[in-house]
């Protein structure tokens, strides 16, 4: 290169870091370079390639963000060329107690999803939050624990369980994700008749004999209701983030407040609340019918301080392929109710990474009293 | 969805302002008097036309809160002086107005 050849600015990983430290992740407020997201910055003459890793595989705005890097990178003069592989990594946000290290281990998130009160479509959510967050790249298990009325073993085709480990079930699989059901272990008949300590004692077996290997989520379908075994199942689980599903009806709020409150006492953080049964649209129309009234989930949430996860139509698909074991979200994946159900699981991840993340950046709880 | 602000410091400022820094950043020193204005609590706020019910200057000069304290993960609830106690806010309203 002579004197009057132009020489090309050589690009530095501190160049690199300073663009990327202008990519925020919008929901922890930080830029991905303070969160430690950047993994690996690799130059050679004008390409650069990195490694993104994130909270989690169904971080909703994954693509976003991706873009915003390329864009500040290739804004770097000399930079021609970014490749960009976007990771995940969940984190655990709570330890996890001996009893049950054996069986949840290696489980990052273990989210319960409740209701107030039985027939809301809350194992339908719980089925089809697990598929959706089992699409996204996610590594997913799903326990029903619903004593008195497991359903999980209707709504998908999943075998019983075959194989032990030392002392424990290796869970079956279904489209991806790994399934016990309480079902598989008690008649459903016999299960009604089961007094409050045989009912703890079938818990603690079923969340200690599973062996769930590496998670990302492990979804549980609560019984309905906020008694005994509700706590019985957060006491010997270490759940991470409770979701609470409602239908729009003013009588069903009352059970979604005792149910928020539940978990709140025995400090579970509430990730949101999702409404179901929220409209019907007559096919071809564009119009909502609110048939069980309107955003009954949106003031139950706001009066608690918790987000509105999303609200799922009433569609017929959903009923009738969860009645033939195929979970809408894997059947028919056009239908509005599988992208209302995708929309909630990415931010459900989300919520659940700023819980994990945020211990120390924010105030969860506070009183202050004026003097 | 933009519920995810959330509160890095409250205090009080002086005798009528409330303090909040963001995790965002933003700082608000909010009036107790304005605070006590922007209830969006079902009391306040006509149900059907989502209008407020308080009309302005109808709130003393002197009401003051009594205790902020946190809801849930994202609403803060004031006990005000003049007896209003059902007022919830959610950080994402307060944040967007003071
Ligand atoms: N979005 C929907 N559209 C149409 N039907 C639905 C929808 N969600 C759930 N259903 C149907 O409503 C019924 C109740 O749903 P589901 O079993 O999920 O409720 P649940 O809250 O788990 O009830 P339980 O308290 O009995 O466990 C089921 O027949 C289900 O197929
Ligand atoms: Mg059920």
């Amino acid at each position: 290169m002579g004197i009057f050849g132009k020489k090309k600015p050589a690009v530095s990983e501190q160049q690199i870091k300073e663009a990327l430290s202008q990519v925020q992740d919008p929901d922890l407020h930080q830029d991905i370079v303070s969160l430690g997201f950047v993994k690996k910055i690799d130059f050679h003459k004008g390409k650069v390639s990195l490694i993104v890793e994130l909270t989690t595989p169904a971080c909703p705005m994954k693509e976003m963000l991706r873009d915003q890097c390329v864009d500040v990178v290739k804004a770097i003069e000399g930079v021609e060329d970014v490749s960009i592989e976007m990771t995940a990594q969940t984190h655990r946000a709570r330890a996890i107690p001996d009893l049950v290290q054996g069986a949840l281990g290696q489980v990052k998130n273990i989210i319960a999803v409740a209701s107030g009160k039985g027939g809301v479509g809350k194992s339908t959510s719980a089925v089809n939050l697990a598929f959706a967050l089992q699409q996204k790249g996610s590594k997913v298990g799903l326990l029903d624990a619903d004593i008195y009325g497991p359903s999980i073993m209707q709504m998908t085709k999943v075998g019983k369980p075959e194989e032990t480990k030392g002392d424990f079930i290796v869970p079956p699989i279904f489209a991806g994700v790994k399934i016990i059901s309480v079902a598989m272990f008690t008649e459903a008949k016999q299960a009604q008749l089961l007094r409050g300590p045989m009912v703890a004692q079938i818990i603690k077996q079923f969340l200690t004999q599973i062996d769930w290997g590496e998670l990302d989520y492990l979804i549980i379908d609560y019984p309905p209701g906020t008694g005994d075994i509700q706590l019985t199942l957060s006491q010997i689980a270490p759940i991470t983030g409770a979701v609470v599903v409602t239908t729009p009806q003013e009588v069903a709020l009352i059970d979604v407040r005792k149910a928020i409150s539940m978990f709140e006492t025995m400090k579970v953080p509430v990730l949101g609340v999702v409404e179901t049964m929220s409209y019907f649209m007559c096919p071809g129309s564009e119009k909502k019918h609110f048939i069980f009234g309107k955003n009954g989930g949106r003031k139950v949430a706001d009066e608690n301080g918790v987000p509105l996860l999303g609200e799922i139509p009433i569609e017929p698909v959903v009923a009738e392929n969860s009645d033939k074991g195929k979970p809408v979200v894997i059947s028919d994946s056009n239908a509005l109710a599988s992208l209302a159900y995708n929309h909630i699981a990415g931010q459900l991840a989300a919520q659940q990474s700023i819980v994990n993340s945020q211990s120390d950046r924010a105030l969860t709880h506070f009183k202050l009293e004026w003097v | 969805m933009s519920v995810n602000i959330q509160v890095k410091k409250i205090w009080q400022e002086d005798a009528r302002t409330l303090g909040i820094l963001w995790t965002t950043g933003k700082k608000s020193l909010i009036d107790s008097v304005k605070l006590r204005e922007a209830c969006r609590c079902a009391l306040c706020v006509d149900e059907w036309s989502g209008e407020s019910k308080i009309t302005p200057g109808s709130i003393g000069d002197d009401v003051r809160p009594i205790v902020v304290q946190s809801v849930g993960r994202y609403a803060l609830n004031v006990h005000f002086t003049d007896g209003h106690t059902t007022g919830i806010y959610t950080f994402d309203y307060l944040h967007e107005i003071f």
